[in-house]
C-alpha cells in the first residue's frame, strides 16, 4: 500500500511561493492502475515525482509498504543514454547490482516483450521516436517494479504508435501486476487506461471517477465516451470556480 | 567522375603550391640563404638530419617529454575537476589559487622551474605539465557542469548513489567537452615543450632549432619549424583516431555540415 497523506509542495519562485501540491491524499492498494489527469500546472508530475522520491514534500507524509521497494519511472522523454547501447540502457540500473549473465538474460526478456530484441545492440540515435519510448519502458521494467510510475510516457507519439504502446502497458501491467500511477493531460488516454481516475486542478485532486470498464477498452463504447463526458464536465465546473477565486495558486 | 574527384583530399595540393610559392620567391628574389633557404636546401638539410640520427634523436626527447607531461596533467586536471565536482567544499578553497595560476603563462614560470626543479628533464615535463592542466581542467570541469540533470535523475530514480551517478552518468557525458580540452593541450602542450627548450637545454626540438640559430643554420631551423607542425598534426590526427576508436558516440570530426 502505498499512501500520501496531507502532502503539499511548494517552490520558490524569486519572491513568491508557488504551491505545486496542496493537502494531497492518495492511496493506492498493491496492484492498482491510477491515472492523474488535469492540465498542465495542475501538480500532477510534482505529484509523481513526489512519489519517486525525486522531490520531497514540504508537507505531509508518504509512506510506502515494504511491497512497493522496487520503483520504475517513466519520463515524458525517454532520457536514455546517448552513449550506451540499447541494451545496456535498458539494464542500467541492474548494472553493478547483480551478475552480468543475469542482467543479460533480464534485458534480452524484456526487449522481447517490448519488441526492440533487434534493436538490443542500436545506439540511441539510431531509434524512431516510439522505439526510443519502449527502449525508456523497458528501463523501468527490466527491475520488475511494485511500483510503476509514467509521466506522459506517450505524449510525443504519434496518435498509432500510442495507441499501441498503450495496449501494451495495459497487457504488461495483467501480466506482472505493478502498482501504477500514470500521468496524462490526455483524457481519452485516461479513460483508455485506469481502473481510477483522479481529476488534479491547483494541485488538488479535485475529483475522483472509478473506471470498471472491462478491457480491452474501445474509444468509441458508450461507456467510455460517457465517462470522459463527466470528467470533462468536472473539468469544466474546476475551471468555472477558479474564475470566480482568483490568484488561487499564489500563497 | 565528378564526384570521385570531390573526395580526394586536397592538402596534398594545398602543400605542393606553398612549397612553389616558396621555391619561386627564394629564386626570384635572391634572398639570402640565412634569412629564408630555398625547399631544396633545407630537404638537404632535413636529409642530413635524419642521415645521421640527429633529428630522431631530438624527436624521441621531445615526444617523451610531451608525453610525460601531458598524461601527468590529464591524470591531475580529473582527479581535481571530480574531486571539485564531489566536495564543493574543496572547490571553494582550491579554485581561487587555481584561477590565479590559470592567468600566468607557463613559460614565465620558467625561472622559478629552473630554481625549483633544476634544469633537468623535470623543470621541462613541470613546464608541459603547467600548460596542459588548465585546458584539461577547463574542458572537464564544463563538461560535467554541462551534464543534463535529466540523465542525473534517471540515475536517481534508478538507486545509484551519487558517486555510481558521477561515474556512470556525469563521466560518460562530460567525455566530448573533456575530448576537446585534451586537444587543445596536446597543443599548448607542445608549444610549451619548444619554448622549454629554447631555454636551459640539451636535446629536443626546441634547442635543435637554438643551435641551429646559433650556427647560423636556417635550413635547420626551418626543418625543425616544419617538424613541429607535422607531429602535431600527426599527434592530434592520431588522437582523433583513438577518441573516435574507444567513444564513437563522441564527435571529433565535423559533426554537421555546417558549411554548404
Amino acid at each position: 500500500m502505498l499512501e500520501c497523506r496531507g502532502v503539499s509542495k511548494t517552490y520558490r519562485l524569486k519572491d513568491r511561493d508557488v504551491a505545486a501540491l496542496r493537502n494531497f491524499d492518495l492511496a493506492l492498494p498493491p496492484g492498482s492502475f491510477t491515472v492523474l489527469v488535469g492540465p498542465s500546472g495542475c501538480g500532477k508530475t510534482t505529484a509523481l515525482r513526489l512519489l519517486a522520491g525525486l522531490e520531497t514534500p514540504t508537507n505531509g507524509t508518504i509512506s510506502r509498504s515494504a511491497g512497493d521497494a522496487r520503483v520504475g519511472y517513466v519520463f515524458q522523454e525517454p532520457r536514455l543514454m546517448p552513449w550506451l547501447s540499447v541494451a545496456r540502457n535498458v539494464g542500467f540500473a541492474l548494472e553493478g547490482r547483480m551478475a552480468k549473465p543475469e542482467i543479460a538474460k533480464r534485458v534480452a526478456d524484456i526487449l522481447d516483450v517490448i519488441g526492440l530484441h533487434d534493436f538490443a545492440n542500436a545506439r540511441p540515435d539510431q531509434l524512431s521516436g516510439g522505439m526510443a519510448s519502449r527502449a525508456g519502458l523497458a528501463r523501468a521494467l527490466v527491475t520488475k517494479p511494485e511500483l510503476l510510475l509514467l509521466d506522459e510516457p506517450f505524449a510525443a507519439l504519434d496518435a498509432m504508435t500510442r495507441r499501441r504502446l498503450q495496449s501494451e502497458l495495459v497487457a504488461l501491467w495483467q501480466r506482472f501486476r505493478p502498482t501504477i500511477v500514470f500521468v496524462t493531460h490526455d483524457i481519452e488516454e485516461a479513460v483508455l487506461l485506469g481502473d481510477d481516475v483522479c481529476l488534479m486542478e491547483n494541485g488538488v485532486i479535485a475529483e475522483r471517477f472509478a473506471n470498471p470498464i472491462a478491457r480491452p477498452r474501445d474509444p468509441t463504447d458508450p461507456a467510455i465516451v460517457a465517462l470522459r463526458r463527466a470528467i470533462i464536465a468536472g473539468f469544466e465546473a474546476g475551471e468555472a470556480r477558479k474564475t470566480r477565486t482568483p490568484k488561487e495558486t499564489t500563497i | 567522375m565528378k564526384r570521385r574527384f570531390a573526395a580526394m583530399p586536397i592538402w596534398p595540393l594545398v602543400a605542393a603550391i606553398i612549397v612553389a610559392v616558396w621555391a619561386a620567391g627564394v629564386a626570384l628574389t635572391g634572398v639570402s640563404r640565412a634569412l629564408l633557404p630555398s625547399p631544396a636546401l633545407v630537404a638537404d638539410a632535413a636529409h642530413e638530419l635524419i642521415a645521421d640520427g640527429v633529428l630522431a634523436k631530438h624527436v624521441r626527447v621531445s615526444v617523451v617529454r610531451l608525453a610525460w607531461g601531458f598524461a601527468l596533467s590529464t591524470l591531475l586536471a580529473l582527479i581535481v575537476a571530480f574531486a571539485f565536482a564531489r566536495v564543493a567544499l574543496l572547490r571553494r578553497i582550491v579554485e581561487p589559487p587555481l584561477e590565479f595560476l590559470r592567468q600566468i603563462p607557463p613559460l614565465a614560470m620558467i625561472p622559478l622551474l629552473i630554481l625549483w626543479l633544476g634544469i633537468g628533464e623535470a623543470q621541462k615535463i613541470g613546464i608541459i605539465t603547467l600548460a596542459c592542466f588548465f585546458p584539461i581542467f577547463l574542458g572537464t570541469t564544463g563538461g560535467i557542469a554541462q551534464c543534463d540533470p535529466k540523465l542525473i535523475e534517471v540515475g536517481r530514480v534508478s538507486g545509484l548513489s551519487p558517486g555510481e551517478i558521477l561515474q556512470r552518468i556525469v563521466l560518460p557525458s562530460a567525455l566530448p567537452s573533456v575530448v576537446i580540452g585534451l586537444r587543445i593541450a596536446l597543443g599548448q602542450g607542445w608549444r610549451a615543450l619548444v619554448g622549454a627548450e629554447l631555454v636551459a637545454s640539451s636535446a629536443g626540438l626546441g634547442y635543435m632549432i637554438e643551435d641551429a640559430q646559433n650556427l647560423a643554420r636556417t635550413d635547420i631551423v626551418v626543418v625543425g619549424v616544419i617538424v613541429i607542425g607535422a607531429l602535431g598534426l600527426a599527434t592530434d590526427f592520431l588522437f582523433r583516431r583513438a577518441i573516435a576508436a574507444a567513444w564513437p558516440w563522441v564527435r571529433v570530426e565535423h559533426g554537421a555540415e555546417t558549411h554548404a
